[in-house]
């Protein structure tokens, strides 16, 4: 990808493993190609249960369900479809502070092909501000595993949703 | 046909024969009913994320299969998530089971009619979304045999209740961070049991 350092490909295990050593192991998805790498290990491991929803803001609500019920969960998607999500990440998850771990895929910023996926790109950190949801953008496997859990553990402290927004520079992008 | 239901009645036949099962209230007139007819700590209320009732007691069903599940929807609200009954239909779980006030108006908003007034068929909306118990009642024994169904069936089942339009009589405190939390800690002291009960 121009102007981007292709990834590590093992960028998507560490997101994984970050994941599941933090207690987590109810994932809702609607999947992108670069997210689908994360969902190939913990489709692969018979303690996470991984459940495909038809949008993403309906994975939310069925997280928050598993945290009232005493599960931790992940929703693992595209920045696209984070718009789909803002109502009840809003009214839900931060009004009634139920956590939830977003692990976005960063469409639309640097070395982006694709022109309609730009406008949300350069909105997402701005719509993870407005809502007061925390995020870390590592760039790196070395910075994923030095904030990763971190993160985490922040979200259960507050009972608030956090963010993982995963850079090309990190997961190498999709490359058209 | 028995005379017509009110969402009242509706959900105080169904308190009555309660015993362990989570409930699970939409946002607005299913919460203000069921708190006003049974208030009981495995009631989980809702209070925002018009839509999502259906999908928050998914979770619960499949967080904890030991206990029976039951979601109290409005007509408005499902039709505003209407993929969740793709996701029932494609996790299936047996102890779930999703219950519609079907008024045919946006009550809350000043009863505006939705979809289901031009004919939308939720129950059948259902079964083409995979769901093979799904049906429509109308009056107290149709709705009684369904609760029947409800609390001694595997699911997952969809029961769209026709009731009459109208407010609830009641409303709630907006406790959106407490009233949460006595629902975790009720459901966290039911102790896990093998199959839904």
């Amino acid at each position: 990808m121009a102007g981007v350092t292709a990834g590590d490909p093992s960028w998507s295990k560490h997101v994984a493993d970050v994941l599941r050593r933090n207690g987590i192991r109810m994932f809702a998805t609607v999947p992108d190609s670069i997210v689908t790498q994360v969902l190939e290990h913990l489709g692969a491991d018979a303690a996470c249960r991984v459940v495909t929803v038809t949008r993403e803001e309906e994975g939310v609500g069925l997280l928050a369900g598993a945290f009232l019920a005493g599960q931790r969960g992940a929703l693992l998607m595209q920045n696209s479809g984070l718009g789909n999500c803002v109502n009840t990440l809003g009214s839900l998850n931060v009004a009634s502070q139920i956590p939830v771990v977003l692990v976005i895929s960063h469409r639309g910023d640097l070395g982006e092909f694709n022109p309609a996926q730009v406008p949300m790109g350069q909105a997402t950190p701005k719509i993870l501000d407005a809502l007061g949801i925390r995020s870390i953008v590592p760039r790196s496997i070395a910075e994923l595993e030095a904030q990763g859990d971190g993160l985490i553990k922040l979200a259960y402290t507050r009972a608030l949703p956090v963010a993982f927004l995963l850079p090309a520079e990190l997961t190498g992008g999709k490359l058209g | 046909m028995s005379a017509p239901l009110t969402r009242a009645i509706a959900t105080r036949l169904l308190a009555e024969r309660l015993g362990n099962e989570v409930v699970v209230a939409n946002l607005g007139q299913a919460s203000f009913d069921l708190h006003a007819v049974a208030d009981r700590p495995l009631n989980c209320y809702t209070f925002g994320a018009m839509g999502q009732c259906s999908s928050i007691a998914l979770g619960i069903a499949l967080a904890r299969p030991d206990v029976r599940v039951i979601a109290l929807d409005g007509d408005g609200s499902l039709l505003m998530n209407l993929g969740s009954l793709c996701t029932i239909a494609t996790t299936a779980p047996p102890n779930y089971a999703l219950v519609v006030w079907d008024n045919e108006v946006h009550q809350t908003t000043g009863g505006q009619p939705t979809a289901t007034a031009a004919g939308s068929d939720l129950a059948a909306i259902a079964r083409g979304a995979g769901i093979e118990k799904a049906m429509t009642v109308r009056g107290e024994d149709e709705l009684q045999r369904a609760y029947d169904r409800i609390l001694s069936e595997p699911g997952p089942l969809v029961v769209n209740v026709k009731v009459a339009k109208g407010k609830s009589e009641s409303g709630l405190d907006r406790d959106v961070i407490g009233g949460p939390r006595r629902f975790i800690r009720a459901l966290a002291a039911r102790g896990r049991q093998s199959g839904a009960s």
